[in-house]
């Protein structure tokens, strides 16, 4: 049994995963209502809002699953990449918690951990695939030949797709977070209103820079009574361009990489649109799309624990390694 | 009864083994490698983390980050032993290192913590004179407080420091290590910026 523990920007969650992959609780408190008023995470007070909620949290996975520590074997926790101080808080957690029982600890990378969201029961994947990780912080494309470990293949230059969701949302004056309420509202609106660009950058590489100031444009070309009007189909739009630009980078990857299979993961792999695009992929479970901890207790199946005392000094990294 | 002690707000940490009321160990080193040295202190007394009867833990104020750390290590503790626990200010703990003494911790920013908690230019102290102040904000502003009448013992004084067995002489009442909140006496900047 392990115990996965993720505080790496503003989700509290824990979890407890079975060897053989099988959620018996995973527990996720969202901050997001915390942070809208500020139109985006704040790193120290998403680390505050963590203090507070890691121990209820943990308590809570325990007791949903049924179990007591003296069930768990191993501690899962993320160690990055994220906020560090946000990081810092479920590893110093995790740490007191594994040392105090004299159980391994198991560090897990974020990156990972998206991918191992597809490991879990009922309907595991089993690698080797091509896939896309897009979410708030990341938008990379992998070659992934076993579990736990992954090859980069690209990502994007500046905004992460989630990003540019949210970025979107607030141009639209949708609210955050932006990808759910852009997805919603787009259902209503027309994808071919507008034709904004999908950034064309060398190799598997992608930007949304340039699609950001694109609707920037559009909004402002539009007076208010007209920009009502037409927000249906401005977030149409605006969604199919990052649909497309996300669908045509993992096609070229598959290709790439000889890896046919593909997989999707990160919270856009939520989007409706993104889903219909790609009816040959396989996705991770909605509830599995934001972050969460059963997929990080998930890749503590496949990467290296390290028994006590091995974990004592165990620090976080903020960005990609 | 056997007490573990710590405190990571400042940018020394600080951690001792405590058993009714005998110092059986102290350790000083960094926030991030605290375990480290818990693990050295129960080692030395031929102790485990089992034997543990309770948690006192430094609650700043500090640097924001590093203070949660060892909050975060007692939650953990704390969901691993379930032994009760204190809080402990850290201003509190420094100024037990001498009768009469007033903390002044750095806090960053041309500023210092000092009792209230509050967060003060040193300029706008206002000290008895021949006040003996200590800690790495004194020692940091030991001109401006000179200048202001107080007495600062040398930067190497071991009472700069907030040693973690004075946070154990001063835990009073015991409870859930989930009760006790970091002392940050000051908003996120984003929250000022806001105002
Ligand atoms: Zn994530």
């Amino acid at each position: 049994m392990i115990l996965g523990i993720e505080t790496s920007c503003d989700e509290t969650a824990a979890a407890v995963v079975t060897e053989d992959g099988r959620i018996l609780s995973s527990v996720v408190s969202s901050q997001a209502a915390l942070h809208a008023r500020f139109g985006g995470v704040v790193p120290e007070v998403a680390s505050r809002r963590h203090l507070e909620l890691v121990s209820p949290v943990v308590r809570a996975a325990l007791d949903d699953a049924g179990q007591s520590l003296d069930a768990v074997e191993r501690v899962a926790v993320t160690q990055g990449p994220g906020l560090v101080g946000a990081l810092l808080v479920g590893i110093s957690a995790a740490k007191g918690l594994a040392w105090a029982r004299r159980l391994p600890l198991v560090p897990v990378d974020h990156l990972e951990g998206h991918v191992a969201s597809l490991y879990l029961e009922p309907g595991a994947l089993e690698p080797p695939f091509t896939c896309l990780l897009a979410s708030g912080g990341h938008t990379i494309l992998l070659a992934v030949r076993e579990k736990g470990r992954s090859e980069r293949l690209g990502t994007t230059l500046d905004d992460a797709a989630g990003e540019a969701f949210d970025k979107g949302a607030r141009l639209l004056g949708l609210g955050y977070p932006g990808g759910a309420a852009i997805d919603r509202i787009a259902r209503e609106g027309d994808p071919a209103a507008f034709d904004f660009p999908v950034a064309r950058v060398p190799g598997l590489d992608l930007s949304f820079s340039g699609l950001k100031t694109a609707l920037l444009y559009a909004v402002r070309d539009l007076e208010p009574v007209e920009l009502e009007a037409r927000r249906a189909d401005l977030a149409a739009s605006y969604q199919r361009a990052i649909v497309r630009a996300l669908v045509g980078r993992l096609r070229a990857a598959a290709e790439a990489t000889g890896l046919e299979r593909i997989a999707v993961v990160g919270g856009v792999a939520a989007n409706s649109e993104l889903r219909a695009a790609l009816p040959d992929a396989a996705f991770a479970p909605l509830q599995l799309c934001t972050d969460n901890a059963a997929m990080i207790a998930s890749c503590a199946r496949f990467v290296e624990a390290l028994p006590y005392p091995r974990y004592l000094g165990l620090d976080a990294y903020a960005s990609l390694s | 009864m056997l007490v573990l002690a710590f405190d990571t707000a400042t940018d020394v940490t600080t951690s001792a083994l405590v058993r009714d009321g005998d110092v059986l160990g102290e350790r000083v080193g960094e926030a991030r490698t605290l375990l480290e040295d818990l693990d050295e202190l129960l080692a030395g007394a031929t102790a485990g983390a089992s034997d543990l009867d309770a948690l006192v833990v430094g609650t700043g104020p500090g640097s924001f980050t590093s203070t949660r750390i060892g909050l975060a290590v007692a939650r953990g503790l704390g969901l691993a032993l379930s032994v009760p626990a204190a809080g402990v200010s850290t201003l509190d703990a420094l100024a037990a290192a001498h009768p009469g003494a007033y903390a002044v911790l750095d806090a960053r920013r041309r500023e210092v913590f000092v009792a209230g908690p509050r967060a003060v230019s040193p300029d706008e102290l206002e000290l008895e004179p021949g006040t003996l102040c200590i800690g790495n904000g004194a020692v940091r502003y030991r001109a401006t407080l000179e200048r202001l009448g107080a007495e600062v013992p040398p930067d190497d004084d071991e009472r700069h420091l907030p040693h973690a067995r004075l946070h154990a002489a001063l835990a009073r009442e015991l409870g859930p290590v989930e009760g006790i909140e970091p002392i940050y006496a000051r908003l996120p900047d984003a929250e000022l910026s806001r105002t």
